[in-house]
């Protein structure tokens, strides 16, 4: 006799309202029900009432960590409609900024598995070294998120040369830290119980599925668009992919902890070669035709298509995320599991949230409120006050 | 032909594909209602492509299918192509064959009303629960 087990539309441990029936029997898990649609904004709609212009910045929101991944891949469709290739410089800076996106998504995913497993402290750290890539961001395109850097036929703004050494100082501080975190991981045995052995998928249900990014290399299937159809910088630099044959959560976290480390190794070098000369290819008219952007966004491979009519807007834009083909493969991932490991499993391909926020609280005159210096203060204060009273 | 996929198309269905090379990684290949599950199913099981997604789009010649297909050994993505009948497009699902296409072509039955027939698991999947069964959000002539 099988039972059903309710979780979502809204749970604690999902960042995002998805509803996904769990089929038990006991603590056993027989199968799974995933039902989407509870975000759906008809972007595809949307960018068809908008310019060629205004729809970059309209994927830009399809999600708030892989901003840069959609705009880049819808710059990519529409070069690829009109012929032109966009100059060195913005090749070389478009590859920096989605490396960076690369690192700060890898360490959100790092720090929400610590949360999922109980394991506070991997939840603090990861998004505590997170924090420094976003100031990196910010120094490079103006935004933490939401880059709008990104145009057809190259970028929108050029960096001052100044900035490189203090971003070189964030990636090196950031390499120190992720080798830490991976020893710190990888010696824990608490957490290798929890990954080790569950929710395998092996490397044809992988391909069966289609699964992407490093859901697919951590089933040993061999794929990343950036080597497979060579975009950016990415043949120019020397890194390598990571692949892991075992298939199970361990896999896929160690894949993602290694990419981190690569990302690292792909930034120091682009900065280091960053040619000189002009930073957009003007694209005057985009003619009637169609055309395909995919690139590997961190969660795997996005994937646009558009096609012009020769208006200044798309008659269609096709858009996909990697999420929507990762999905499934939760149905083969938690076959035979426990429901405890359920929602860890199903955190494993890194479903995509797609809010961040970012708040300050200002007082009347415009200043900020509190300092990240005084909230530190704040607990402190708290702790001794408590440590007195008990 | 610049790359081997497309030359093994031509091989293999001769004038039954008609390939367009944009450039030279990136093809579009149109084949007829009839040949659309054969071609499909060579490119996955022979060729080992990799369905991406598949676009679906409506045209003033029908509802037309564009399944992307990435060949990653041999840096190309080849788009298949065949247009449908309105006012009630129907075609093979890829999906029994191809686990991969089971929400793809979901999305597109929710989108556009295309039945696939043979698909395990035909239902809505994005839009919402409340809307008719009969209302598909990108069709252009309702």
């Amino acid at each position: 006799m099988s039972t059903i087990i309710p979780i979502g539309p809204f749970h604690p441990v999902l960042e995002e309202p998805e509803y996904i029936q769990l089929y038990v029997n006991g603590e056993t898990v027989e199968s799974a029900d995933i039902d989407l649609g509870r975000i759906h904004r008809g972007m595809e709609l949307l960018a068809q009432e908008k310019t060629f212009d205004q729809d970059i910045f309209l994927v830009e929101r399809i999600c708030g960590i892989c901003s840069a991944s959609h705009s880049w891949a819808a710059s990519l469709a529409i070069e690829d409609i009109v012929g032109v290739t966009p100059p060195d410089r913005a090749r070389y800076l478009r590859t920096i900024v989605h490396e960076l996106e690369r690192l700060h998504s890898h360490m959100l995913w790092v720090g929400l598995a610590g949360h999922i497993l109980g394991y506070w402290t991997v939840f603090m750290w990861g998004w505590k070294y997170r924090e420094p890539v976003l100031d990196a961001l910010e120094m490079i395109t103006g935004n933490r998120q939401h880059y709008a850097w990104y145009k057809a036929g190259g970028v929108r703004r050029d960096v001052a040369d100044e900035i490189w050494p203090e971003i070189l100082k964030i990636i090196d501080e950031f390499d120190k830290n992720t080798d830490m975190l991976i020893g710190a991981i990888l010696d824990d045995p608490v957490i290798l119980s929890r990954l080790k052995g569950v929710g395998i998928l092996t490397k044809e249900d992988a391909i069966h599925y289609g699964c992407l990014g490093p859901t697919a290399r951590g089933s040993g299937v061999d794929i990343d668009v950036r080597r497979d159809d060579d975009y950016g910088a990415y043949s120019e630099v020397d890194w390598d992919v990571i692949v892991q044959p075992d298939g199970d959560c361990l896999a896929v976290s160690v894949v993602r902890l290694l990419e981190m480390k690569e990302a690292c190794k792909i930034i120091k070098q682009c900065i280091e070669k960053l040619p000189g000369g002009p930073i957009v290819t003007e694209i005057r008219d985009i003619p009637r035709g169609e055309g395909v952007g995919h690139i590997e966004a961190p969660r795997g491979e996005s994937f646009h298509y558009i096609r012009s009519n020769g208006t200044n807007m798309p008659e269609r834009h096709k858009m996909r995320a990697p999420t929507f083909l990762n999905i499934p493969s939760f149905r083969p991932r938690v076959k035979g599991e426990t429901i405890s490991d359920a929602v860890l499993i199903f955190a494993v391909i890194d479903p995509c949230y797609s809010c961040t926020e970012r708040m300050a609280v200002l007082d009347p005159s415009g200043k900020p409120f509190m300092t990240g210096q005084d909230l530190i203060k704040l607990s402190h204060e708290k702790t001794e006050k408590l440590r007195r009273e008990f | 032909m610049s790359k081997q996929v497309l030359t093994n198309l031509k091989t293999k269905f001769g004038d039954r594909v008609d390939i367009h090379e944009h450039n030279d990684r990136r093809a579009y290949v149109t084949v007829s209602n009839e040949d659309w599950m054969e071609v499909l199913r060579y490119m996955y099981e022979v060729e080992g492509g990799r369905l991406t997604t598949a676009t679906g789009s409506d045209r003033p010649t029908g509802v037309e299918l564009l399944y992307h297909f990435a060949i990653d050994t041999d840096e190309i993505v080849v788009n298949i192509r065949t247009t449908l009948k309105k006012p009630f497009p129907k075609i093979e699902s890829l999906a029994p064959y191809y686990y991969a296409a089971d929400f793809i072509e979901r999305e597109i039955f929710d989108f556009l009303g295309v039945e696939f027939e043979g698909h395990p698991d035909p239902r809505k999947i994005l839009s919402s629960h409340d809307r008719p069964a009969d209302f598909h959000a990108m069709r252009r002539d309702e």
